[in-house]
């Protein structure tokens, strides 16, 4: 290396003192032009190290004798004097020349590039008593000052970052496009951002934050930025990839639950955010708090580590809530209790009002959870409550007094948020609406008395008068205590304010039929008849089959007076009407029967049934008929074998509905191999209905066939879904859950062995339908040991085990699934599991 | 609503955060906010945050949707790295000072 070089080189280096003594030497040996401009290079780096260390004066001192000596370096040192000057606020004596009107092009040119290229302070250059006060350099001087303090400091408008005083092709033409980026870094218009940037001279000292700006842009790291560039950074964004890699190990710490890395992780965490994010800090705190909680740490070391405790304010107890629930044993009252916490603080810091939206969705989220809890627990519950929780009073300890002010505002008497009722009533007082309402009653339904479910309905009604669903429940829960006339007041509210809703138009139909028969089944022929004539004059009455059920009265009517004639007359009109003597038979005897007539008398006035009929076709109408007007016929006992018959030789003969209405009324006398015999001919009808006769046939599946029945059930779902028929799938669904189930008898834990499927694959649901199809005989369970339905290689894994279990106790284990499918009662579906009450414990 | 776009934001995230209102902003201040964030975020310059804050402010339009996104908008078994701004750091406002610094380093 030779000397220059090795000059050069210590000035890159920042040994500037050695270089100056080198480059000396070098001058000294050999004074040539180039050895006098090494030399003034390493005095001009010498400079530059001294302001550096902030000795000025020294500085200045240094560049007035190297001026003095190194005359022809004048050019040279014309930068370095900008910033020796612009150190000392004043840049009078370099630009003083400037003022002068004869002054050279080339002076003008240099002193103006040595602006551009040193100087960093826009206010000096204002002030600068050299030039005159409207020289063109000061005023926009002075601007950009004004702007680049407005644009660090707080959000300006586009006018503002135009800057008329600020010509394009001066030297301060550099840092109008730094404004004008900075203008466009702060509105976050990135694209526009990055143009300035580029329009900024690199010779010029705004360049010097184009990198800056560039990695701000992209949020890159600043591992190579020196310290003011750093501490920009960290200043503007705040160091967050420092932070966030100091979030992702923690997150691996908690994922992998490596306990001893955790605690020193808190604090690391906590330290990084509080020195690049400290607005974040107290969120931080609360979310490890959470995290804490669900790993249960020991308290007093996470709040050790932690520092100091978290602000219990709504968002934390809004998390404490949230990880209650979404733990693996959720306590329903515990998060419910938290829930409150939340909704005392939510409203006091404003995030919600008392009676706001929000608050009727927390209420009905509250009432959602409390339902999970089983309802003969619940007095329990709340006594045990009452007796034991303390409020979360010591969580308060440590907090600012806004939140103590908080907890202490509320009482903890107030436990309403155990009862679902007062939530519901809560939730729908400040968001009447209907889902709310129908989540209320259903609840309400479930109750013992019956008062419960009307008073929803009559708040229902006054909250929404329009709404017809409140007042056909009402209707239908009259109807069902037999009170009739009080249900007919209600169908007449409903019918004003929805006289179009099928529902309301088929009330009217069944609360006449209801009445008739209450009028026959007293004796009353003369009153039944009003109502079979206002029968007749409804026209939904005229729809189908119905004129044959009300001639049905009428002939029952008749048969009570003893009118003979007048039986027969009208015995042969529901013949007419049905098409069939077999059908006017069970029609007839069907009302005569629901009207409270014994089968003897009723067989005195009916026919024989013709033999030429086809009987399923005429039982199957007349089953529908039955159903429609809410009547359910009873199929002779006589007459299933020949059904079962003629359903086995010509499957294909009657119509999907009838079908299904033989079906269930099969089902309603238990009559399963006939139903299942239904299913058979309707799964052979194929088509879309396929869905409807899988799920007919799941119900009427013996009980031991528990896996067919759910294959059946989950098929029927999948066909649901594909048809768009929701009301197939949420009965296949009910079913397969256990909860419909219950009604047929089937145990609930063996709907839920295998845990509910309800998706099927095309192959799956194939395989089921072709299995169905080809099972045309009712199965008959055999109690033959080697018929017992169970896999001996599941129950016998190996080979020790076989040898522990006998024949015999596998067949005492069959006989035991049946005894349980067998017992009678209610089986309720086991609730979550209840936890104890909120934790007096430790805190963070 | 267009249900097929709803996965655009996720359940744990605050739709609130997307449109930088508070917690407790009305329906003004909510639409407001949305139409700044659309203004600084057309969907020919960043289509993906445009969705979202579309999205966000769907979702926060209806106030029974509002409420119910407040409510299991919060995620406790979220990952700590979350609670930073996913999509968009922080510009501070610091003054003059920070960028002058940079400027008198050489």
């Amino acid at each position: 290396m030779s000397q220059e070089e090795e000059v050069r080189a210590l000035l890159a280096r920042g040994k500037t003192k050695p270089a100056v003594e080198l480059a000396k030497q070098i001058h000294k040996r050999c004074p040539t032009p180039a050895a006098e401009a090494l030399l003034v290079d390493a005095y001009v780096g010498r400079i530059r190290s001294l302001l550096g260390l902030g000795l000025t004066m020294e500085a200045k001192a240094l560049l007035a004798l190297v001026r003095e000596r190194y005359r022809s370096a004048k050019e040279k040192l014309l930068d370095i004097g900008v910033v020796v000057a612009s150190s000392q606020g004043s840049l009078d004596e370099l630009l003083a020349p400037l003022n002068d009107p004869a002054i050279p092009e080339e002076r003008r040119i240099a002193i103006e590039a040595a602006i551009k290229r040193q100087v960093t302070d826009l206010s000096a250059l204002a002030q600068c008593a050299a030039l005159a006060p409207d020289h063109p350099l000061r005023v926009g001087a002075a601007a950009l000052g004004r702007v680049f303090e407005a644009v660090t400091s707080g959000a300006v408008t586009g006018e503002a970052l135009h800057l008329p005083e600020v010509s394009h092709r001066g030297p301060l033409a550099p840092w109008k496009m730094l404004v004008r980026a900075l203008g466009c870094f702060y509105r976050r218009d990135d694209v526009a951002c990055e143009q300035c940037l580029q329009a900024i001279d690199p010779d010029s000292v705004p360049a010097r934050l184009v990198p800056v700006m560039r990695a701000m842009l992209a949020q890159r790291p600043v591992e190579h930025f020196r310290p003011a560039s750093a501490a920009l950074v960290a200043q503007v964004g705040g160091d967050l990839e420092t932070l966030r890699n100091t979030l992702e190990s923690f997150d691996a710490a908690l994922a992998r639950d490596a306990q001893s890395k955790i605690f020193p992780e808190i604090q690391r965490a906590i330290s990084v955010c509080s020195a690049v994010c400290p607005e974040l800090v107290d969120r931080l705190r609360q979310h490890i708090a959470m995290h804490a909680v669900r790993l249960n740490l020991p308290p007093r070391r996470v709040q050790a580590a932690l520092g100091s405790p978290s602000i219990k304010n709504a968002h934390f107890w809004h998390l404490f809530a949230r990880t209650v629930e979404s733990s693996s044993e959720p306590s329903s009252v515990l998060a419910c209790c938290l829930w409150e916490e939340f909704r005392r603080h939510a409203v006091a810091e404003g995030w919600f009002r008392e009676d706001g939206s929000e608050a009727g969705a927390l209420y009905l989220h509250m009432a959602e959870l409390m339902q999970e809890v089983p309802r003969e627990e619940l007095a329990g519950l709340r006594r045990s409550f009452a007796a034991n929780f303390r409020g979360f009073g010591h969580y308060y300890e440590d907090q600012p007094p806004a939140m103590r002010a908080v907890a202490a505002k509320y009482g903890t008497s107030d436990h309403y948020f155990l009862f679902p009722d007062q939530l519901f009533e809560r939730a729908c007082a400040i968001d009447p609406h209907r889902e709310a309402f129908e989540q209320w009653l259903d609840w309400a339904r479930e109750e013992s008395d019956w008062k419960a479910a009307d008073r929803v309905c009559a708040i229902w009604r006054r909250a929404l008068p329009n709404d017809s669903q409140p007042l056909l429940y009402l209707m239908g829960s009259a109807e069902s205590r037999g009170a009739l006339d009080k249900a007919f007041g209600f169908l007449e509210h409903a019918e004003r304010c929805d006289a179009l809703n099928p529902e309301v138009r088929r009330a009217a139909l069944r609360l006449l039929v209801a009445k008739a028969i209450r009028h026959l089944r007293q004796r009353k022929p003369h009153l039944a008849e009003q109502e079979v004539t206002a029968l007749e004059a409804l026209p939904q009455a005229q729809e189908a089959d119905r004129p044959a059920f009300v001639a049905g009265l009428r002939w029952t009517c008749c048969m009570i007076r003893g009118d003979s004639e007048a039986v027969s007359g009208l015995f042969s009109q529901v013949s007419r009407m049905l098409e069939s003597p077999a059908a006017a038979v069970l029609t007839c005897g069907g009302t005569a029967e629901a009207c409270g007539l014994a089968r003897d008398e009723i067989g005195r006035y009916l026919p024989e049934k013709n033999r030429t009929d086809s009987l399923a076709s005429a039982v199957a109408r007349a089953c529908a008929l039955g159903e429609d007007v809410g009547v359910a016929f009873s199929i002779p006992p006589g007459w299933e074998s020949e059904i079962l018959k003629e359903l086995s030789e010509k499957p294909g003969k009657l119509e999907v509905r009838p079908l299904l209405a033989l079906g269930e009324a099969a089902l309603l006398r238990d009559r399963r191999e006939l139903a299942y015999a239904a299913s058979g001919a309707g799964l052979a009808k194929g088509g879309d209905t396929e869905g409807r006769f899988l799920l007919l046939r799941a119900r009427a599946l013996p009980e031991w066939e528990f896996e067919r029945r759910a294959d059946c059930l989950a098929a029927a779902a999948e066909l649901g879904r594909r048809c768009r028929d929701m009301d197939l799938v949420d009965e296949a669904v009910e079913l397969q859950r256990g909860r419909a189930g219950r009604r047929l008898g089937f145990p609930d834990w063996l709907d839920s062995m295998s845990g509910p499927a309800f998706s099927m694959s095309s192959e799956e649901l194939n395989r089921v339908l072709k299995r169905e199809k080809q099972s045309p005989k009712f199965p008959v369970y055999n109690w033959a040991p080697d018929r017992v339905p169970f896999d001996r290689e599941a129950f016998c894994e190996d080979q020790e085990d076989e040898l522990d279990i006998e024949q015999g106790m596998l067949d005492e284990f069959a006989r035991l699934v049946l005894e349980l499918e067998r017992a009678p009662g209610k089986r309720k579906r086991p609730k979550k599991a209840r936890r104890d009450f909120p934790s007096q414990g430790e805190l963070f | 609503m267009n249900r097929n776009r709803q996965g655009v934001i996720a359940p744990h995230e605050d739709a609130r955060e997307i449109l930088g209102v508070a917690p407790n902003a009305g329906d003004e201040e909510i639409r407001a906010a949305y139409l700044r964030k659309v203004k600084e975020n057309p969907p020919d310059r960043s289509p993906e945050l445009f969705e979202r804050i579309r999205d966000a402010y769907e979702l926060l339009r209806d106030p029974r949707r509002r409420a119910l996104h407040m409510l299991l908008s919060a995620d406790p078994n979220a990952p700590l790295v979350s609670l930073l701004p996913a999509h968009t750091q922080e510009r501070r406002f610091t003054g003059p000072g920070p960028w002058l610094a940079v400027l008198r380093e050489k």
